[in-house]
């Protein structure tokens, strides 16, 4: 017995259309063996209707005493009266008739009025003695009965087009994941607000110039005047420069003469900014926005991106110029071999501006070929080779015009080896970056095993390219270990924890690939990927912090300010920051530094090492000394000896600072 | 569903090696939350490690620079110096002395027994007056031995800070007339060894706390008295000393004009070091030859240009040390102290 009325939402097309397109396809695509999620589904919306149905008509009806006899009436009238109608009336729904179904196997199908029927020619039909009844569904104790008096006959209505007015956009596969308008704003959003904290953090960090940082903007301003006005350079700076002094310091000392040296750290937090946006930019093409949002994150949480975001060196330069190079790459994945020229102007450049930055420049080869295999298959090798072609052809061009760059070999490719042992080395890099690169592991891992997450089981399984996935995991991921490896071969970890940030950021991608598959299909586990975010955060944080701790030598500076003059030398330990400083009162070559020193004593010899430092201070050969040992102790003590005894010096002050290595103090000796 | 399980196995060993890599990270990143990486971070952000406040911080971070003394270590003008009753916690003393020498004093001396604290009142009050204080510290109940051994560092190195602190100039003479046998610190008990190793270790403290005000007097008495002890061991060394302060009065008995009661001491110093003169203590008897004698000490002193000037003893103790202990004398004093040598702002030497 039914003695529910068939809703009228039936025939609402917009219903069919919002709730049961997708259920129509799959309904067509697998056939029966879907059918029950979709009658679920309905029963759901009956139900819905219904008790709205109630509430609009029942209550005038249900307290109204009348007999059995005309309720009976009244509900064959009003299933005559509906049955009419639904066979009138045109259908907006010309998918579902069963006729068009007639090849695949079907169970079932939906009756005239709206209910269902099982296996119609089927089964039931072999019983000839069985009455053939409409089966119709379930008994809904919710469904109330409603219609006494039979409906005021419709308002004639306009008839309805033949085509709806709207066609609907294909369906995409992964209806999840998809980079829909919205799906890209939002994703815009939440990039947007990585970035505002990516920014707090590096401006959280404070401090006076750190040595490097005071070298390359004061030999900035003397390299602008070689270039503007032809000023003969105080020394060769190309021959002990990390990078091109015609490069980034220019920049630094253009930037520091208007804006100061938060002008030029400022400047360094855009290129880091640029960075990460990058970074979201070509993981989004490479994987998809989750992972993009998830490297983002990451990368902008590392301790080198924070500290290298306030840091004016070279650094930031670099790692942007990589970045745009990178994106270039996978940018012009789809396009002709040729266009993945506009990849090797900015890898070129990034050499330039730092030569450790050309240790990156195979995976950018690589990742040329890789991104294209996809599209290309073996013709993508090409595309690699136009790619190193073109950076080697630009950095020739380079260095024909720039002349011989001792620098190179000095600080980079032949730099002088260290003593620091690889186990510290390899610690303190997991310590930096392991989170992050233990991510990307899982990412390349989980990447090789299935190309997508399984967030709709419709779509096929299997994906092809496991080789390629598997390589571009690897490469990208083995990328953070250039660094480290490079520096335990040359046993020095000077500036590892800067260079740690430039292998990471080609990680980031498959870190965030991991970030995603960590939080899992339907944002399952929400937490791992808050666990992970915030562990690389605190991480960072803390790690910047100890990392961003040099002198602060305002007071020295400041005292100094009222020794120097234009004719005197001075001896200071990290001569730079106060020759940066006081560079309106001194020449740069006024300073000396605390490594390297010949000096003839007044006794006629020749010295060299401390010993020349020794001597040059008993003689009294310079007018001021700063020192506080901990850069150069060898001087320090040599220097501490030479003052023993000596009538030319006197301490004039001592400015004590404290760094997270610990608490020490500037000394000044000044001529008495 | 059958595909939903698939998924779940396929995903679970990728989540629990994805655990086990974290966990290692961890246990690899410790250090970064050990305890010296706490004190590290502490550091970093200017902080004492396990301190609560910042007060060390805000210490460090005070603009003014420290007092540049060497303008006053050899002025091309000489010093007008006075040690009197009472000054400079009360000026009283030294404002009579002023009105009767027609002039201001530009140094004061006043003394400072072993143990006490760094007077930063007194040094303060004298500067305000327009001197340089002169303390001549004392180190009654304690021995060389002890200070050079490093007993007595905590006093030393609060006695530094507290001179840094004040960061105004302050002349010290530690452990005067040490070749005398008078003082317990005197030749009797202590030998020429333990004094300037103990000299040297209050020095290196001062320098180590970065007490750079201060102009370090050497201060040995006149030989005439013992010229069997040589000056020369008890010499700390040049990079430790400002001024040789001798002391030397003018008595009714002894030597008395300037080159016989200076020459001879000064003549032996000047074997080892060419560090200027000041005469850190003087005065004259009273007497028939006190104007005299005045006027000696004035004239001498102007004479010599590696003399920059002397500290006028005057007390009434055991004799009437003072300028006005006779109209003569007083007046003498008056006439000497106009020469314009004499005298002179400290603040602008």
């Amino acid at each position: 017995m039914s003695d529910r009325r068939t809703p009228t939402w039936a025939d609402d097309s917009e219903l069919y259309d919002e709730y049961a397109y997708g259920q129509q396809q799959s309904h067509q695509q697998y056939g029966n063996g879907n059918n029950g999620y979709p009658q679920q589904n309905q029963q759901h919306q009956q139900y819905g209707q219904g008790s709205q149905q109630q509430y609009a008509q029942g209550n005038q009806q249900q307290y109204a005493p009348v007999d059995e006899e005309q309720q009976r009436y009244a509900q064959q009238e009003s299933l005559r009266q509906y049955a009419q109608q639904a066979q009138t009336r045109p259908r907006a729904q010309t998918t579902y008739p069963p006729q068009q179904q007639a090849g695949a196997y079907q169970a079932g199908y939906f009756t005239e009025t709206g209910s269902w029927r099982f296996d119609v020619h089927g089964r039931t039909t072999s019983y000839p003695d069985q009455q053939t009844y409409d089966t119709y569904a379930p008994y809904d104790p919710y469904a109330s009965y409603t219609a006494v008096e039979p409906e005021p006959a419709p308002a004639p209505v306009a008839p309805e087009p033949q085509k709806p007015g709207y066609t609907l956009p294909p369906v995409q596969e992964s209806a999840w994941a998809v980079d829909t308008r919205r799906s890209k704003l939002l994703g815009r959003g939440v990039l947007l607000c990585i970035l505002l904290v990516q920014a707090g953090l590096s401006l959280r960090l404070s401090g006076t110039a750190f040595q490097d940082e005071a070298l390359y903007v004061a030999s900035g301003h003397y390299e602008l005047a070689n270039l503007l006005h032809g000023t003969k350079l105080p020394v060769d700076f190309a021959a002990y420069f990390s990078g091109h002094p015609k490069l980034y310091p220019v920049l630094a000392g253009a930037v520091d003469s208007q804006f100061g040296l938060a002008g030029v750290r400022l400047v360094s937090l855009f290129f880091m900014l640029g960075a990460t946006g990058l970074l979201y930019s070509l993981t989004r093409r490479l994987f998809n926005l989750r992972a993009a949002l998830g490297a983002a994150a990451l990368f902008s949480v590392l301790q080198s991106t924070m500290v290298l975001g306030n840091f004016a060196t070279y650094d930031a330069a670099a790692v942007f110029l990589l970045a745009l190079s990178a994106w270039a790459v996978v940018r012009t994945d789809r396009m002709g071999a040729a266009a993945v020229l506009l990849a090797a102007p900015p890898a070129a450049l990034a050499f330039g501006v730092k030569y450790a930055s050309g240790l990156y420049i195979p995976t950018l080869v690589v990742l040329a070929v890789i991104t294209a295999h996809r599209h290309r298959g073996i013709r993508s090798l090409g595309r690699g080779v136009v790619l190193g072609a073109g950076i080697v052809a630009l950095l020739g061009i380079g260095y024909y015009f720039s002349g011989p760059l001792g620098g190179i070999s000095s600080t980079t490719t032949d730099r002088a080896k260290g003593t620091d042992t690889a186990a510290t080395m390899l610690q303190h890099s997991a310590e930096w970056g392991g989170l992050v690169f233990l991510a990307a592991l899982g990412g390349t891992i989980a990447y090789t095993v299935r190309a997508r997450m399984g967030e709709m089981p419709w779509i096929g399984g299997e994906t092809s390219g496991r080789w390629r996935r598997a390589t571009l995991g690897l490469v990208l991921t083995g990328t953070a270990l250039l660094a480290p490896a490079y520096q335990i071969h040359l046993q020095t970890e000077i500036s590892l924890y800067k260079h740690v940030g430039f292998g990471l950021f080609f990680a980031a991608p498959l870190a965030g690939l991991g970030m995603a598959r960590l939080v899992g299909p339907h944002f399952r586990h929400p937490q791992l990927g808050i666990l992970l975010y915030v562990l690389t955060l605190v991480f960072g944080m803390v790690q910047a912090q100890r990392a961003y701790s040099f002198p602060d030598s305002t007071q020295m500076t400041t005292y100094l300010r009222t020794v120097v003059d234009k004719k005197g030398t001075y001896l200071a330990e990290e001569q730079e920051v106060p020759a940066y400083y006081l560079r309106d009162k001194t020449d740069w070559t006024q300073w000396q530094n605390s490594y390297f020193m010949d000096y003839r004593g007044k006794d006629g010899k020749q010295y060299t090492g401390p010993d020349a430092f020794r001597q040059a201070v008993r003689d009294g050969k310079f007018d001021a000394i700063v020192m506080h040992g901990s850069v150069s102790p060898e001087t320090y003590k040599a220097v501490k000896e030479g003052l023993k005894n000596n009538s030319h010096y006197r301490l004039a002050a001592v400015f004590p600072y404290t760094t997270s290595s610990g608490e020490n103090a500037y000394r000044i000796w000044v001529k008495r | 569903m059958s595909f939903s399980v698939r998924r779940v196995r396929a995903s679970r060993p990728v989540r629990a090696l994805a655990a086990t890599l974290l966990a290692g990270a961890l246990l690899a990143g410790c250090s970064t939350f050990s305890e010296e990486g706490r004190d590290q971070y502490e550091r970093g952000q200017g902080e004492k490690p396990g301190a609560e406040g910042t007060d060390e911080a805000t210490e460090s971070a005070k603009p003014e620079p420290p007092y540049d003394v060497r303008p006053l270590l050899q002025p091309a003008k000489d010093y007008l110096g006075v040690a009197a009753d009472g000054a400079p916690a009360k000026m009283k003393a030294v404002e009579d002395f002023a009105k009767r020498a027609g002039k201001k004093p530009n140094l004061i001396e006043f003394y400072s027994a072993w143990g006490d604290q760094y007077e930063q009142e007194l040094v303060q009050n004298s500067w305000d007056y327009g001197s340089v204080s002169f303390i001549a510290w004392e180190p009654f109940e304690t021995s060389m031995k002890d200070i050079a051994s490093g007993k007595e560092d905590a006093y030393i190195r609060e006695y530094a800070k507290s001179v840094k602190e004040l960061n105004l100039p302050v002349a010290l003479s530690f452990a005067h007339e040490m070749n005398g046998f008078w003082y317990p610190w005197g030749t009797k008990k202590t030998s020429a060894a333990d004094f300037t190793a103990a000299y040297k270790h209050i020095h290196d403290i001062f320098d180590d706390e970065g007490a750079t005000q201060v102009i370090w007097v050497w201060s040995p008495n006149v030989t005439h008295p013992m010229p069997k002890v040589k000056l020369k061991p008890y010499w700390p060394g040049d990079d430790y000393v400002d001024w040789v302060g001798v002391i030397g009065y003018y008595a009714a008995t002894g030597p008395n004009t300037y080159e016989t009661l200076y020459g001879p001491t000064m003549t032996q110093i000047r074997v080892f070091t060419n560090k200027p003169f000041i005469i850190a203590e003087t005065a004259a008897q009273a007497g028939e030859r006190k104007p005299a004698d005045i006027k000696s000490l004035f004239q001498g002193t102007a004479k010599r240009d590696d003399v920059i000037g002397f500290v006028w003893f005057n007390f009434d103790k055991e004799t009437d040390w003072r300028i006005n202990s006779g109209p003569l004398s007083e007046k003498t004093f008056r006439e000497q102290a106009k020469n314009s040598s004499f005298g002179f702002d400290v603040t602008k030497p």
